[in-house]
């Protein structure tokens, strides 16, 4: 390690010693046979690799992880999504890193008897067992839940989908934006009367994958009480439908359907009656400033700081239901407020007169402006070989005694097959040639 | 199924929780699922939640709202005037024989109520002290103000979120996910302690700042800007990128909406696709060789979502999702909440079940927790607690 303190404050892991050491953390000791995959799967893993089990993802050369493909590249040109190199470097991908620091990487080809062999060894070696893949996957490579449970009794499997492992639909394919789409999430984004403006990011990816990794901590601690293991069937339509909230409940109880003509309301808020609640323009091109006002004690707050303009005296606005109702006056005259003034300055007097007030931050904001997330240095940084030193997003617990422990940055594809192979499952070198000549690793 | 008498899951934990917003209260109810006995020690006008509508039938009461009713299934109401010596005497009591509190009290009212948590971690060396907070105990934002809007805006979600017409705002996804991300990570910060207290036998402190827990769940924002150094830009219903790509949303015959992203560079997807069109005859001329090429496709894919938009307007959302889904296309329909309870797969899991509540508006129907075991049993869902229902209760068990 050198002692060279990087701006979050977690020294540089030394690039040339990546092998592989004992963790430390809550989940030290456990051992996670991973065979989760694309940001979702890479996501509810994360969390374990942090927090001390030794994470063994399960990676296979001809069919790339998509987060190793995507290109997110430092030094490099921008490109969308959409747009990935044919020929990617697997090594060099920024999503994959972000997702899969702190886990192992080996390479096993699950289409070869050998190899699935080989994976059958390492499951018996693990506590825990993850995999998104689409449903019947497992099962083609004979790691049916019934096999996996005779070969490690006591293990925890967990198994993620779109839709879960029965079902009529079990076997419909699912990115976070469907999920998003059929659980409701979306249609309630947007405004009145016109296309629901949904997510601009895959919020189910990460929910379901928070929840997945909920789940595996539950059934770690189950069985360190009862010695039972548990196959956990989680669907990521189901966790979105759990996010919709009181609105479920105002559909089911009170018979209201949220597909009518003055709903979703945009940024305006039924429940309460909030006013002013919205975005607002604010100095320099597609620069905002969200404010939300729910009491006239915020209201006289709001007056304040903007020293008692005199639409603000109006008498239609003296009360919470009166600034409800006339929001589109409020918005016209706060918006001509302001648009003149730079966001964080807003936010700042706002929050000097107890108005809930933010500008809307961009993830550069959040880096070079925002002293919140600085000073609470919840992102960190490590060296990876091929990439190059590189920020992570951290774990936003912050615990008194149990720190994650930031290991290493994304293993290369198959870096860890010598360990694993040798040291974990005990294989000598004769043994390994022959799996590698068998095109098993 | 549970055959013998060892505890179950979070059988024997007892939560206190002294929540603000439903952050916190979320994740009492998730823990409390998991078989957790959770105390909502409220103040004698009830927690914030209860003052929030919808209410049933629009009526005003503590014990009608919605809102409160959806976070708080399966806890325990005691009232407490803890900002009273003698109320607070019983809070420490309570705490003695308490293993997890969760606390949405901030800063500059956890000093007013001159209580520390630092200094509780110390007087109870076996309690999880789960924090939830706007902004967390510390830093120079910790006592900000906020809501689930101000929430999304600072920690850069909603920077992602609106139409491609930048005219207009980012516009708030809707459902209080502020609240439901940083909800996760609490629940992940308790769970991490108890395995963590099972081999140590000590509590710790959880400090968890719903800015912090935001910030780092954008995505792909952070990584365009941690690696190329790009920043992304909204699109309607879809992802925003650094440049604009294609539009996602399609409507359809009977004037619902459908999610349907193809990407251009995968050859499976492009053929399976493709094989649909030509199959209602409405393929035109994507049939021509020359659209096999990958990289032919992402230089004219506009034209794609021209056809598209024709062949999508021509069915019904429930017939492009069924028909697309059977032919492996990812496709989906943009539900309301109302469609969702006579979705056959959610019949078949058992999604929605009724909660029981006599008195108030009789049977209720909820989405049961996100999580099914094999070899685990969550508790049933059962309503959420009257206000200081267990009051009596609880004097009884801390006098005695």
């Amino acid at each position: 390690m050198t002692d060279v303190e990087t701006k979050f404050g977690v020294p540089n892991a030394d690039t040339d010693d990546r092998s592989v050491r004992p963790r430390v953390g809550p989940l030290a000791g456990v051992r996670v046979a991973d065979f989760c995959w694309m940001g979702v799967g890479s996501v509810a893993t994360r969390t374990l690799g942090d927090f001390g089990a030794e994470t063994i993802k399960i990676e296979n050369r001809e069919v790339i992880d998509r987060t190793r493909r995507l290109p997110i590249y430092k030094n490099s040109p921008a490109r969308n999504f959409g747009q990935e190199l044919l020929d990617a470097d697997p090594n060099k991908g920024g999503m994959f890193n972000n997702y899969c620091r702190n886990k192992l990487s080996v390479t096993i080809n699950m289409r070869t008897d050998a190899g699935r062999g080989l994976a059958e060894k390492l499951i018996a070696k693990c506590g825990v067992v993850t995999e998104n893949y689409a449903p019947g996957v497992m099962e083609r490579w004979g790691l049916t839940e019934e096999r996996i449970r005779e070969i490690s009794p006591s293990i925890v499997y967990a198994r993620m989908s779109g839709y879960g492992h029965s079902g009529p639909h079990s076997g419909y394919r699912s990115y976070g934006p469907n999920v998003q789409a059929v659980s409701g999430l979306s249609q309630i984004s947007g405004l009145p009367g016109r296309e629901p403006s949904g997510w601009g990011f895959s919020y189910m990816d990460n929910q379901a994958a928070y929840h997945c990794t909920a789940a595996i901590l539950l059934a770690i601690y189950n069985r360190n009480i009862t010695g039972r293991g548990t196959v956990i069937d989680m669907s990521a339509f189901e966790v979105g439908i759990n996010l919709i909230g009181p609105l479920m409940l105002d559909v089911s109880v009170n018979n209201r359907p949220a597909r009518r003509p003055d709903f979703p309301t945009g940024n305006r808020l039924e429940n309460p009656n909030a006013a002013p609640h919205g975005v607002y323009p604010a100095l320099g091109q597609d620069k905002w400033i969200a404010i939300s006002v729910f009491n006239d004690a915020q209201w006289q707050g709001l007056g304040k700081a903007l020293d008692q303009p005199t639409w603000m005296a109006d008498e239609r606005l003296a009360t919470q239901a009166g600034r409800f109702a006339n929001q589109d006056f409020i918005d016209e005259n706060l918006s001509a407020w302001s648009k003149i003034r730079d966001r964080h300055e807003t936010a700042s007097l706002l929050q000097s007169f107890e108005v809930p007030a933010g500008a809307v931050q961009s993830a550069k904001d959040l880096d070079e402006v925002d002293p919140q997330t600085a000073f609470r240095r919840v992102n960190f940084e490590l060296d990876h070989p091929v990439i190059g030193p590189a920020r992570f997003e951290g774990n936003p617990m912050l615990f008194s005694r149990s720190k994650p422990d930031n290991w290493r940055s994304g293993p290369l594809l198959g870096e860890d097959n010598d360990y694993v192979f040798k040291e974990v499952l005990g294989l000598d070198e004769d043994e390994l040639g022959r799996l590698q000549r068998d095109g098993a690793i | 199924m549970v055959e013998d008498q060892t505890p179950e899951a979070l059988d024997g934990i007892k939560i206190v929780e002294l929540t603000r917003d439903p952050a916190g209260e979320f994740v009492g109810k998730l823990l409390a699922g998991f078989h957790a006995d959770v105390l909502k020690v409220e103040l004698p006008e009830g927690s914030p939640g209860r003052h929030v509508g919808p209410f049933v039938g629009r009526e005003e009461d503590v014990d009608r709202s919605l809102n409160f009713w959806y976070y708080n299934t399966n806890k325990r109401s005691a009232v407490l005037e803890y900002r009273t010596a003698e109320g607070r005497k019983l809070l420490e009591d309570l705490l003695d024989s308490t293993d997890v509190l969760i606390s949405g009290i901030v800063p500059q009212e956890l000093s007013d109520l001159g209580l520390d948590l630092q200094a509780l971690e110390a007087e109870f060396p076996r309690l999880i002290i789960l924090s939830m907070t706007p902004y967390g105990l510390t830093g120079p934002w910790k006592d900000w103000a906020s809501s689930d809007l101000v929430a999304l805006a600072l920690g850069s979600p909603l920077n992602s979120c609106g139409y491609d017409d930048h005219s207009i705002p980012p516009i708030r996804p809707g459902g209080g996910q502020s609240y439901h991300t940083a909800a996760s990570f609490g629940l992940l910060g308790v769970l991490l302690a108890l395995l963590e207290r099972q081999t140590s036998g000590r509590g710790q402190l959880i400090d968890v700042g719903m800015h912090d827990c935001l910030a780092v769940s954008s995505e792909l924002a952070n990584l365009f800007w941690f690696y190329p150094g790009v920043e992304v830009q909204r699109q309607t219903c879809r992802a925003a990128q650094p440049t604009p790509t294609q539009p996602c949303l399609f409507r359809c015959a009977d004037d619902r909406w459908v999610y349907l992203a193809t990407f251009a560079a995968e050859q499976k997807g492009w053929v399976t696709l493709l094989e649909w069109l030509e199959s209602k005859d409405l393929a035109v001329d994507l049939s021509d060789p020359k659209w096999q090429e990958a990289s032919y496709r992402q230089e004219n894919f506009y034209h794609v979502y021209e056809i598209l938009t024709v062949f999508l307007q021509l069915q019904t959302a429930e017939e492009a999702y069924h028909e697309g889904q059977a032919r492996g296309v990812a496709i989906g329909p943009l539900n309301s909440p109302e469609d969702l309870f006579n979705d056959e797969h959610l019949i078949a899991r058992g999604l929605f079940v009724p909660v029981e509540d006599d008195q108030v508006a009789g049977s209720v129907i909820y989405p049961r927790l996100p999580y099914k075991f094999s070899d685990i049993e969550l508790a049933p869902l059962s309503r959420p607690p009257r206000l200081g229902e267990h009051t009596e209760a609880l004097i009884r068990s801390i006098k005695s």
